[in-house]
């Protein structure tokens, strides 16, 4: 296990380099500069000189070629700098650090809500397996799950902030805090972030919700057709104990990997439902840093992604050698 | 004897065909056809896949402003081709300053001409005029765009048909989802079966290479690849998604590859002494194309879901090319125009919906497991 383990992170870390060194390559080679281009929207009187340019350029080791750039990147990294961004003048960590709190509050309530109601669901599911109700049941979720997130946005935008404006249903139609927000008692805080929430949560949480359910209602209805299933209805065990205690929990291993793959969802947000409701989250970070060409803080999050991803894919392995004896790493 | 160019082969090959559908069961792609009809939400959607595919190809003649065609000047033209490509607008039209008001200017400057006009005169470009074709009204812009007789879906801000956008759309629809589809499975089969057929240091390079893709995000890769282009056209775009999206198909290729070539026909194959490539593409590659299909399907799926995102963030093709992505986008900035809403989105969301049904439905007739679970 041990061993296993070492290979693992060694193969991860030589992905992460390799990971890291094409996505500077890519955006290096971006048209337009950090620089240059918020210049260019500002008036022609204020553009800066040439020596000026050069001697911003020199500051930000713009004007070193991307493969020597890369190497102080690293380099800085490994001495637990991450830079600072080129168009916001403060560290990447400190923007990172500023924008994870929004995204968490959205992608985990999402993620505890999806697997809290896609439990119960995918059980219902599985024991009514074929019946009408179940078909209305698994079709709905269905359309959900093919649903875009960000056309089921603009659905609920138009309709909550639109067409119920003006009535107590009213919802806001975009940002994570009103106006008036700091005059609020703490309560009214709450209610007015709930508020913001309640939108962009759903937008998040049905499509993992459906692709939930399916996923433990096909895992299930393997589970229900094994000889240990018969021998305990047999015995007399009660249908709930059968199916919770005796079938679901030997679904739980490949609901453990699921939960591993999800991880880096947590933390990355969504780029388009962010963009549209304007939440101050890590996908809006990542589209502006994108569009600014800020070059630190695009590496400083595709960093973090993908050190995400490859550790929710080990710990996914790990946990299925944890809950499946079967399983193991040698 | 061995390398026998394709030519050298049709008499066993003619043998085992006639042999087969009296002895063999029958085969694989007849089978999953006879399961996959019996599906009726399937059905359905592969209907509504075809259906959507004649609209896309036929769209210049459903909806236009240009004649499917016409007798003008003796000579009989084709003007609503332009809509596929604007080089194919015939070059008489810009000397004679038609300016693409054909209806008045065919009428007007050639008495004995005629025309056979698209079913409802309408543009996806511009907006139509008062009185350009006889009797209609003009467009009209802003909140009174709502549908009505003329703008049955209603129109934009600008007064442009959205009808007519969302028809012109479906080509690019159809388009992004083959040609994407088409580069990712292309790319994913090669790296795939090179991967699963050589094993060794082979697959030890090339699976780094699927997992190096897989963890960069997609956004970076597709919005990085765009910038790097300058002026994306459709084309980019459609190819930039494709090469962003081969690894769900490498993978699996892939696994059935490490599966297959243990078996004794690849044996077979190896011991008359056939090419590796050979093996590969003539013994294996049919024999692991069935599961293989199934990414493919949902491919096209998520690669009309990208293509509109990104057009939906202002990243799709450029302006004159209609996009359900952004008309969506036109609507996120008039959400009281509830019609720039609901028409795109589902077209987006039917279109999504089918491709995964056909995906699953062909998963579940193709794979052996499920088949013997069904009965």
């Amino acid at each position: 296990m041990f061993g296993y383990l070492v290979r693992r992170i060694l193969i991860g870390l030589g992905t992460l380099i390799l990971i890291t060194f094409v996505v500077y390559a890519l955006i290096r080679n971006m048209p337009g500069t950090p620089i240059t281009d918020r210049l260019m929207e500002a008036d022609p009187s204020r553009r800066l000189r040439k020596e000026d340019l050069e001697r911003l350029m020199r500051a930000y080791g713009l004007d070193k070629p991307w493969y020597v750039a890369y190497f102080h990147w690293m380099g800085n990294l490994l001495q637990g700098d991450l830079g600072r961004s080129i168009s916001r003048k403060q560290p990447v960590t400190t923007l990172i650090g500023e924008r994870i709190g929004p995204t968490l509050l959205l992608s985990a309530t999402s993620l505890i809500l999806a697997y809290l109601l896609a439990v119960p669901l995918g059980l219902y599911a599985s024991v009514r397996n074929g019946r009408p109700d179940e078909r209305l049941l698994s079709t709905l979720l269905y359309m959900l799950y093919s649903l875009p997130s960000f056309v089921a946005a603009l659905f609920l935008l138009s309709f909550f902030a639109v067409r119920l404006a003006g009535t107590p249903f009213e919802l806001p139609l975009f940002g994570m805090h009103s106006d008036r927000f700091p005059e609020l008692p703490f309560y009214g805080k709450v209610l007015d972030i709930m508020r913001h929430m309640f939108l962009p949560v759903l937008c998040f949480t049905y499509g993992s919700l459906a692709y939930f359910c399916r996923f433990v209602k096909s895992n299930m209805l393997e589970v229900i057709r094994q000889d240990y299933i018969r021998t305990a209805q047999a015995k007399g065990v009660p249908p709930t104990r059968v199916i919770v205690v005796h079938a679901f929990r030997n679904t739980l291993i490949p609901f453990v990997t699921l939960v591993g793959l999800t991880m880096p969802g947590l933390l990355s947000g969504s780029v388009i439902l962010e963009q549209i409701f304007a939440w101050p989250g890590m996908g809006r970070l990542f589209f502006e840093a994108i569009s600014e060409r800020d070059y630190p803080t695009i590496m400083g999050l595709v960093l973090m992604f993908s050190v995400l991803t490859l550790v929710g894919q080990l710990l996914a392995d790990i946990l299925y050698a944890v809950v499946d004896p079967r399983v193991t790493y040698s | 004897m061995m390398s026998t160019p394709r030519g050298g082969i049709p008499i066993p090959q003619r043998d085992t065909s006639a042999l087969a559908p009296r002895v063999g069961p029958r085969g694989l792609w007849r089978e999953a056809w006879i399961r996959f009809r019996r599906r009726r939400l399937a059905m359905l959607a592969l209907a509504y896949v075809i259906a959507l595919a004649v609209v896309g190809i036929l769209s210049p003649a459903i909806v236009g402003t240009r004649p499917i065609i016409c007798k003008y000047k003796g000579k009989i033209y084709f003007p609503a081709l332009a809509y596929y490509n604007r080089r194919w607008e015939p070059e008489i039209f810009f000397r004679d300053k038609f300016r693409q008001r054909y209806p008045e200017n065919l009428k007007a400057r050639d008495p004995h001409s005629w025309a056979i006009w698209p079913l409802i005169y309408q543009d996806p470009y511009r907006r139509v005029t008062s009185n350009e074709w006889p009797g209609q009204p003009g467009n009209p812009t802003g909140a009174q765009g709502r549908p009505n007789r003329y703008n049955l879906m209603g129109t934009t801000q600008e007064g442009i048909d959205v009808f007519a956008q969302l028809v012109h759309g479906a080509r690019t629809a159809l388009l992004v989802g083959l040609v994407s589809t088409g580069v990712a499975a292309v790319i994913g089969i090669i790296i795939g079966a090179l991967a699963g057929y050589f094993g060794g240091w082979v697959d030890i390079t090339l699976s780094r290479l699927i997992e190096l893709v897989m963890c960069i995000p997609t956004l970076v890769l597709i919005l990085a690849l765009l910038a790097i282009i300058e002026k994306p056209n459709i084309w980019h775009v459609m190819v930039v998604i494709g090469i962003t999206g081969w690894t769900g198909v490498a993978r699996l290729t892939r696994g059935e590859f490490i599966r297959l070539k243990n078996t004794e026909f690849v044996l077979a194959a190896q011991a008359m002494g056939a090419s590796g490539l050979r093996i590969i593409f003539r013994h294996i590659l049919p024999n692991a194309l069935a599961p293989v299909l199934v990414p493919i399907s949902f491919g096209v799926a998520s690669a009309i879901l990208i293509e509109s995102g990104l057009s939906f963030l202002g990243f799709g093709p450029p302006p004159p090319h209609p996009s359900w992505g952004t008309l969506l986008n036109a609507g996120r900035a008039n959400l009281q125009m509830w019609w720039l809403v609901v028409f795109p989105g589902a077209a987006i969301f039917l279109t999504v919906l089918a491709y995964n049904l056909l995906g699953e439905a062909l998963q579940e007739v193709t794979d052996p497991r499920l088949r013997e679970a069904g009965k």
